[in-house]
């Protein structure tokens, strides 16, 4: 039986003096998505860095096709493929140029190169965008050209750090359905979210991490079930809040509602469905305008921070 | 092979980055130009054997006796002066303003001086100068001048039967001056190539922060954890970063020089050669103190301040600004422990100095000395700072 695609083992990592990444142990598969789901803080973030290669883990081991970082630096970095939050590109270059460019850092080069870019690029459907500046693009295009730049030296493993956080709804569901075309290619992916909702719908296996520990593994449903009893509404602002506004918000809402905003994207959360009417009706009163939004059947909320 | 490819890729992004905005990088080209020749225009003096110097002044004549009339007529007709009746009133407004800086008054009671027997002392009548404050060595020159003027006179009346029919040149000064410019090559100081040295020089610095700067501003994105998560040693990284520098600084170098030679003449009177070596270890040092810029500046704010600070500070002590000659032997003794004043040092000798390649050779040791040691620091500092990222020491 051929080794995971990406093994991490009890994998311990320190962020600052603090422990972001405790004893975690997790695989993923080639042709699997895994989604990993938290609140902020949870670790997720630190988690992917360390499956990358850009954050040592203090202990345990992480391996890509059986390749430690450790063991070898560059046969572990060419087998992943990286898509960092906040975007990884450069906006003053043209699409084709920031994917020649980490091409290259790959030991890609001459036609090879040129063959992948134009390839990648396609499979993202930005052929048409090849010349153009990354500053022109939209949150959606910026987003698929970002995968495409994890893509060009073909990884077996992808890593999405909030991949969807500046995307609306459209946007968001095309990137999953870019997803689940790689799953289906025989990728490895894991990405991260605290938008329960998206794991749900795009996922073969949701992991849930808490104060840096996988408290719960498994098939979305499966998950979903553990933590339902909870009501929670999943919305898409018109615009992002300031920072300002969503401290009153949550000093109004008290402590029994669950209040997250991830770019434009809002996550409420409850304990009955009679309170998260009366938080919406409070979100909505602070001049708080969704686009779209939707309540789950199960939802899994901060019900699942109890270790399963 | 494969490094040298990396760090060819590396330092060709930098180097797209750069002319992605071509507004902002024709400026950066333009403004040591635009620099150098505005300093170069405000110190250049003609040569003195082209036109003889004349010293402007105002003459203020407040005594009505004949004496005093001929002294002035001398000093408007004095050859040395450039001089202009006035009163007194506009004479103080003019000195004021520095429009000339001199006035010479000849005030009432002055015609007393013909009154004057060689070797009987008494009371002498006054001749007052006013003049700028800021104009001690005009007021000099002035002095010298006009006791010239008034001496001549005197003597004129005093000995006229004795002087009678013999002419002027019975007056002369009994010897002659011979001035001649002193300097390592012989050559005589050009403002334009001085201000084209010490803007370009100014301006690579400058460039060096720029690219540190953008250095800390990438390090904050996120292209800087997906380059960091590709297998590209954080060596190959500095290299790139300093290779695509120093490009820069290399067309930055040619422009400002091309341009001084095209629109001023400034030319490479001495070696070529040590002008090619001083150039190269000057865009080497510019790319070094980017490296370091980004290497010990913390945030980027606090580097930009603390590093504009310390450019403009080496850049005047270093005589970037005003040739080195004219600062206090105590400043030029300091400027010996900066890459400046060497750098400025060893383009002067090679452009008007007209010095040869062995002169200037510690020039372009010392300058390369420098940007080694600046690298060595910057990359053992971003070495370390990576190392504590990984382990997340932050």
């Amino acid at each position: 039986m051929p080794p995971p695609a990406l093994s991490l083992v009890d994998v311990r990592a320190r962020y600052g003096g603090r422990v972001a990444v405790d004893g975690l142990s997790l695989e993923v598969r080639r042709g699997e998505v895994v989604g990993l789901v938290g609140p902020n803080g949870s670790g997720k973030s630190t988690t992917l860095a360390v499956a990358a290669g850009v954050h040592d883990p203090a202990g345990g081991t992480v391996a890509v096709e059986g390749v430690t970082r450790a063991a070898d630096p560059a046969g572990f970095a060419r087998r992943v493929g990286f898509v960092p939050q906040g975007g990884g590109l450069y906006d003053e270059l043209t699409a084709a140029d920031n994917l020649t460019y980490f091409g290259r850092l790959y030991g890609l080069g001459g036609h090879d190169l040129r063959r992948r870019v134009v390839r990648v690029l396609a499979r993202v459907g930005l052929t048409d965008r090849a010349g153009h500046r990354v500053s022109t693009f939209s949150g959606g295009m910026r987003q698929r050209l970002n995968l495409a730049a994890a893509l060009t030296h073909d990884p077996p493993v992808l890593l999405l750090d909030e991949p969807t956080a500046a995307l609306d709804p459209a946007g968001r569901d095309a990137l999953f359905a870019d997803l689940t075309r790689l799953r289906d290619d025989g990728h490895a992916v894991l990405f991260s979210t605290h938008h329960l909702d998206e794991a749900d719908a795009g996922c073969d296996r949701v992991a849930v991490l808490d104060g840096g520990r996988l408290v719960a593994c498994g098939p979305p449903g499966e998950v979903l079930r553990r933590g339902a009893g909870r009501a929670v509404l999943y919305g898409h602002l018109r615009a992002r809040p300031p920072k300002f506004l969503q401290r009153a918000l949550r000093r109004r809402l008290g402590p029994g509602v669950e209040l997250e905003v991830t770019g434009r994207r809002l996550r409420l959360g409850a304990a009955t469905a009679a309170d998260l009417g009366a938080a919406l009706a409070a979100v909505l009163a602070e001049g708080l305008e969704l686009d779209t939004y939707r309540t789950p059947a199960g939802t899994l909320g901060r019900g699942a921070e109890d270790p399963v | 092979m494969a490094r040298l490819s990396l760090i060819l890729a590396l330092a060709g992004k930098d180097w797209r980055l750069f002319w992605a905005d071509r507004r902002a990088a024709l400026l950066c080209l333009a403004v040591p130009v635009v620099l150098a020749s505005a300093f170069g225009m405000i110190f250049h003096r003609p040569t003195p054997d082209a036109t003889p110097n004349t010293l402007p002044v105002l003459v203020v004549v407040e005594d009505d006796g004949p004496l005093t009339a001929r002294v002035a007529a001398d000093l408007l007709a004095s050859p040395r002066l450039d001089a202009k009746s006035v009163t007194r009133a506009e004479a103080e407004a003019a000195v004021a303003e520095r429009r000339p800086a001199v006035a010479v008054v000849l005030p009432a009671g002055f015609e007393r001086l013909k009154d004057w027997q060689p070797g009987v002392s008494g009371e002498r009548p006054e001749l007052r100068l006013l003049h700028h404050p800021a104009a001690a060595a005009e007021r000099q020159w002035a002095e010298g001048v006009v006791t010239e003027v008034v001496m001549r006179r005197l003597a004129r009346e005093k000995f006229g039967g004795f002087l009678h029919g013999k002419g002027e040149e019975v007056l002369a000064a009994p010897f002659r001056v011979d001035a001649a410019a002193v300097s390592a090559g012989g050559a005589r100081f050009n403002a334009y190539s001085h201000s084209f040295c010490g803007m370009t020089l100014q301006y690579l610095l400058f460039w060096g922060m720029e690219s540190g700067l953008l250095f800390l501003r990438e390090r904050e994105r996120g292209v800087w954890a997906r380059t960091r998560a590709a297998p590209v040693p954080v060596g190959c990284v500095l290299a790139g970063k300093a290779l695509a520098t120093a490009a820069v600084a290399l067309v930055q170098v040619l422009v400002t020089f091309g341009f001084g030679y095209l629109a001023f003449g400034v030319a490479v009177t001495g070696s070529v050669t040590g002008f090619v070596l001083l150039a190269a270890a000057a865009c080497g040092l510019a790319a070094a103190t980017g490296l370091l810029v980004a290497a010990v500046g913390g945030t980027e704010a606090r580097a930009r301040s603390v590093s504009v600070l310390v450019i403009l500070t080496v850049s005047m002590v270093g005589g970037l600004w005003v040739p080195a000659f004219l600062l206090p032997g105590w400043v030029r003794d300091v400027a010996l422990s900066l890459p400046t004043a060497w750098a400025m040092r060893g383009l002067g000798g090679v452009t008007w100095e007209g010095l040869g390649l062995a002169a200037v050779l510690p020039s372009v040791l010392a300058v390369a000395g420098f940007a080694a040691a600046f690298f060595a620091l910057a990359a053992w500092r971003l070495k370390a700072g990576e190392r504590r990222l990984r382990a997340g020491d932050v």
